[in-house]
């Protein structure tokens, strides 16, 4: 005896199979993507002070310019490299190395990073390279930032090694308050 | 009245502020308007001021600029209508209809003395309208509340035809002008209301309705706001542009002047590239290269100097549309002073301090009615009489200044007197009179709070109403004028000595004068206002000793000071011959001041510094020149201070010179040697160094830090040069360098130099002991 299937039936089934395949496919493509890596992470401009390495958000970092733009300012305090004109606005350039209490520095600085601490205003920073993004895992930074109230917040990186991500509103309100670093 | 358009003898300027003038009453009749017709509805304290201070601002410009027969038409509409002031309910209509239409005779009259219509009106009229609505009133206290658009519509139209009326009531003749109209005169004999108008005197080619009636249906819609349609506009007549718009334009101007820093920068990325191929000597196979490279620099720096034109252009031209020089209000109040004097019997001079400042013209207008009231209420209320002020021992001509600063983008303007001051007493009184304070709340002010009393509506001193004083405005409309422009203002006075009004007020647009010197490599402002002249240094005009320097100038002696000394940037040094010195004068004092060069005087925008620099007395503020770099601009006064303190240098111990192209590597350093006890020079490079050490003498350095990797001179070089004499080579050198291996070290101690540390060493702390180290092994070896 036959399966007692006719082709037709086989055919019929076949298809069916191959719909409810893409029914499949499709529901598998309906369904939400898991959230991309990138929401885990925060997205930092890492760059070398000495010999240490450090980390601002990038999403703080509004441009990097030439240091030669700046104009001393006599009788300053010691952690003001002085004064440079960005867009319009007349914003402050600090020595980042002074501010961090001189933690040392292998090159002269060339570059001045442009950054929004979130004061309502512009500062710059002075650094010895131009920074490379880095991308820092979210769960460790925060649980870092919990256990530090300093200006930067020490992270080990998947890879080991250690990295320095500055909490640049607790810099300058600690510049502020203290008058000098 | 004459006619100041057409006199002859009428100067540009008062020509220029007449017609401003024109523009400025309109507006402020525009809002008039709208007072009284909300005043006439619904009556309201708030309006009622506001319109008794537009009524008070009408007649003193007037008056600042002669047009006295329309400074009496205010003032007679003060008359009319301040009595009213507390009343309840609404405006009295008639009153509400002769303010208005004695507004448009103002208006019409003002217009055409300015040359923008050819009839004016005939002020009588005005007054004698004013006098009727004041006996309708009087007759009938109590009028109705009006709610006639269109009676209201026909009163507003200022040139309309004559209309028929015959079974109206007509008007009787009116009676001649008051002969005083300073003065507020004794209420009239009530007669009936209302009092037609009279025949067709010029006011009365205007409206023939009567005051109680409302015109024919049918006619036209309201003028809006005490405008005049007809009145024929200047041929110069502009656009009207958004301060929006403007301030739009100068943040582009900002734009172009960032991308033209941008083109220098490509130019001098070129040029490197240039150099780079030049290094590899000339080969055939680079040589399109570096033509193509010579083309594209001479390019860039073309078109780098096109935009630095089109800038500066553009920027003159928005500087033009948006401010005026702040003379053109103050210069108006030495003829007020004058008129005020002269009517008063008093004496006084006006002097005039910072007058070159320029300003948001829109803050100018703001200002001019708050200044005069103030300048004239120093002549009317603190200057005595002659003989008065010479049996108190003082000048017989009272004196009174005004000083404008600009200090960022802050505005101060101070007006003083030299009068018998505030009778805080004589306040206090008043205001309880007046309901402004009860005995208890006066009870917990102190003088200085009492003082400023006087800002306060309605309050005045004064017993009587004059065409001046008296009625408790003008102070009022100054504080509120002042306000409205987001500034402040204080009253401070000593009894006998005099009152000072000091105003306070943001100034984001503007310029002062400055004068752009040079100190070393590095180029500072000065406000002109500070400057009383400037010279060339002589050596036989020049007295140094016991640390100091002294200038013959003008037969007499005047410390000399170096202004690079006080900004703690080099030794003190005598000026050489040539060098140009400036003469300041403050607080009466002379002081010279030697700086290496002056660039020249510029009308420049002082920007507010960030905080962390605003906080330093030395700085009033920054301004960009014209190839974009910022420039720092001195504040006069500290330079006194700084002198009075000492130099920087002299009061420390020890002094070190640090030599370093790296902005970081200056500062690390200073700071380095600073919280060991150290003055700390810097400079930028070999050739400066040296230039330092020439001008102020190695001897007067204890140490001398060097960085090795600087172009063109090195730290090696300069260490070779300073060692050619004697006081060089007496000199503590200590090298760094950010590279730190053996073969370094022995360069640097093959140069000369007594140290070599690395800047990693010197970031950990090191510099400050091996500066030590070095100054004890200098001093066993010795």
């Amino acid at each position: 005896m036959s399966h007692g299937t006719s082709p037709d039936a086989a055919a019929s089934l076949a298809d069916a199979e191959v719909r409810a395949l893409l029914e499949l496919r499709a529901e598998r493509l309906r369904r939400p993507r898991p959230a991309p890596d990138d929401d885990r992470l925060l997205w930092a401009a890492e760059f070398p002070i000495g010999d240490e390495r450090y980390a601002i958000p990038l999403d703080s970092l509004r441009a990097a310019v030439p240091l030669r733009m700046v104009t001393p300012v006599p009788l300053s305090p010691p952690h003001l490299i002085g004064i440079l004109r960005f867009q319009g606005q007349v914003v402050s350039a600090l020595s980042l190395s002074a501010l961090l209490g001189g933690r040392g520095w292998r090159d002269d600085p060339a570059v001045l990073l442009v950054v929004d601490p979130g004061i309502g205003r512009l500062i710059a920073l002075d650094c010895e390279q131009i920074p490379k993004p880095v991308a820092l895992p979210l769960g460790a930074v925060e649980s870092a930032r919990a256990q530090s109230m300093g200006p930067s917040v020490g992270l080990t990186l998947p890879s080991g090694a250690r990295l320095h991500l500055l909490e640049l509103r607790r810099l300058i309100g600690r510049m502020a308050h203290a008058g000098q670093p | 009245m004459s006619d100041p358009v057409r006199d002859p003898e009428l100067d540009p300027l008062l020509a220029q502020l007449l017609a401003g003038f024109v523009d400025e009453a309109e507006e402020i009749a525009a809002r008039l308007t709208l007072h009284l017709l909300e005043l006439e509805r619904r009556g309201g304290g708030r309006a009622f001021d506001d319109l008794a201070r537009g009524l008070h601002t009408l007649k003193g410009s007037a008056a600042t600029l002669g047009l006295d027969a329309l400074s009496q038409l205010a003032h007679r509409m003060e008359d009319a209508l301040l009595p009213l002031r507390g009343r309840s309910g609404p405006l009295p209509g008639p009153i509400a209809d002769a303010l208005l239409r004695s507004l448009d005779a103002f208006l019409a009259q003002l217009r055409h003395l300015a040359g923008r219509a050819a009839e004016g009106r005939d002020l009588a009229a005005a007054h004698e309208l004013l006098a009727q609505a004041e006996q309708a009133v009087a007759s009938a206290p109590v009028e109705p509340v009006r709610t006639d658009v269109a009676w209201r519509a026909h009163a507003l139209r200022p040139r309309e035809s004559p209309r028929a009326e015959p079974a109206r009531p007509r008007a009787e003749p009116l009676a001649e002008p008051r002969a005083e109209p300073g003065r507020v005169r004794a209420q009239q004999e009530i007669t009936p209301a209302p009092r037609p108008l009279a025949e067709p005197a010029p006011l009365a080619e205007a409206p023939r309705a009567k005051l109680s009636e409302p015109p024919a249906p049918g006619s036209e819609p309201p003028a809006p706001r005490g405008f005049d349609p007809e009145a024929p506009r200047s041929s110069e007549d502009g656009w009207r542009v958004g301060a929006a718009q403007v301030t739009g334009l100068l943040q582009e101007a900002e734009r172009l002047r960032e991308l033209r820093l941008r083109i220098d920068e490509r130019r001098r990325e070129v040029d490197r590239a240039l150099a780079l191929l030049n290094q590899l000597g000339p080969r055939p196979e680079t040589a399109e290269a570096r033509s193509q490279l010579i083309t594209s620099s001479r390019a860039l720096g073309a078109d780098s100097e096109e935009a630095a034109d089109v800038l500066a252009s553009l920027e003159e031209g928005l500087k033009s549309i948006t401010t005026l020089p702040i003379r053109t209000v103050l210069e108006p109040l030495r003829r007020a002073v004058r008129d005020l004097c002269r009517a008063q019997g008093k004496e006084a001079r006006l002097a005039v301090v910072g007058a070159e400042v320029s300003l948001d013209r829109r803050v100018l207008e703001g200002l001019r009615a708050p200044l005069l009231h103030l300048v004239r209420n120093a002549v009317d209320h603190g200057l005595e009489l002659p003989a008065a002020r010479e049996a108190a021992g003082k000048h017989r001509e009272g004196a009174i200044t005004v000083r404008v600063e600009q200090q960022g983008n802050m505005l101060f303007l101070e007006i003083a007197d030299d009068g018998r001051g505030l009778d805080v007493t004589a306040i206090r009184a008043a205001a309880l009179q007046r309901g402004i304070a009860t005995e208890a709340e006066l009870a917990q002010l102190n003088d200085a709070q009492l003082q400023q009393l006087i800002f306060r509506p309605n309050l005045t001193t004064r017993t009587e109403v004059t065409q001046l004083s008296g009625r408790g405005v003008g102070l009022d409309v100054a504080r509120t004028q002042l306000l409205a422009l987001r500034g402040q203002i204080e009253a401070q006075s000593v009894p006998g000595q005099g009152t000072r009004f000091l105003l306070t007020l943001p100034a984001d647009l503007g310029s002062s004068p400055v004068l752009v010197l040079r100190v070393g490599e590095q180029q500072f402002g000065l406000p002109m206002a500070a400057i009383e002249s400037s010279c060339a240094a002589r050596a036989r005009d020049l007295r140094a000793g016991h640390g100091r320097m002294q200038l013959v100038h003008r037969e007499q002696l005047i410390p000399l000071h170096d202004l690079g000394a006080l900004l703690g940037l080099r030794q003190p040094a005598t000026p050489a011959d040539g060098a140009p010195l400036l003469i300041l004068l403050r607080n009466g004092l002379r002081i010279g001041l030697a700086v290496d060069e002056v660039v020249g005087d510029k009308e420049l925008f002082i920007r507010a510094l960030p905080p962390e620099v605003r906080e330093l007395a030395t700085w009033q503020g920054a301004a960009t020149l014209a190839r974009g770099e910022l420039v720092l601009v001195l504040r006069p006064d500290w330079i006194g201070q700084a002198i009075a303190e000492g130099p920087r240098a002299a009061a420390a111990g020890k002094r070190a010179l640090v030599v370093d192209d790296s902005l970081t590597a200056r500062a690390i350093h200073r700071s380095a040697l600073e919280s060991g006890g150290w003055s700390v020079h810097t400079a930028a490079s070999g050739e400066q160094a040296l230039e330092q050490l020439r001008a102020s003498g190695a001897a007067r350095y204890d140490v001398l830090v060097a960085d090795i990797g600087m172009v063109p001179m090195d730290g090696l070089a300069l260490t070779r040069a300073i060692r050619q004499s004697p006081a060089g080579r007496a000199l503590p050198i200590i090298l760094v360098s950010a590279l730190d291996g053996e073969a370094d070290r022995a360069r640097g101690e093959a140069s000369g130099a007594d140290s070599f540390l690395s800047k990693r060493d010197c970031a950990s702390g090191r510099l400050l002991h091996e500066v030590t180290a070095v100054l004890a092994r200098r001093k066993g070896s010795a």
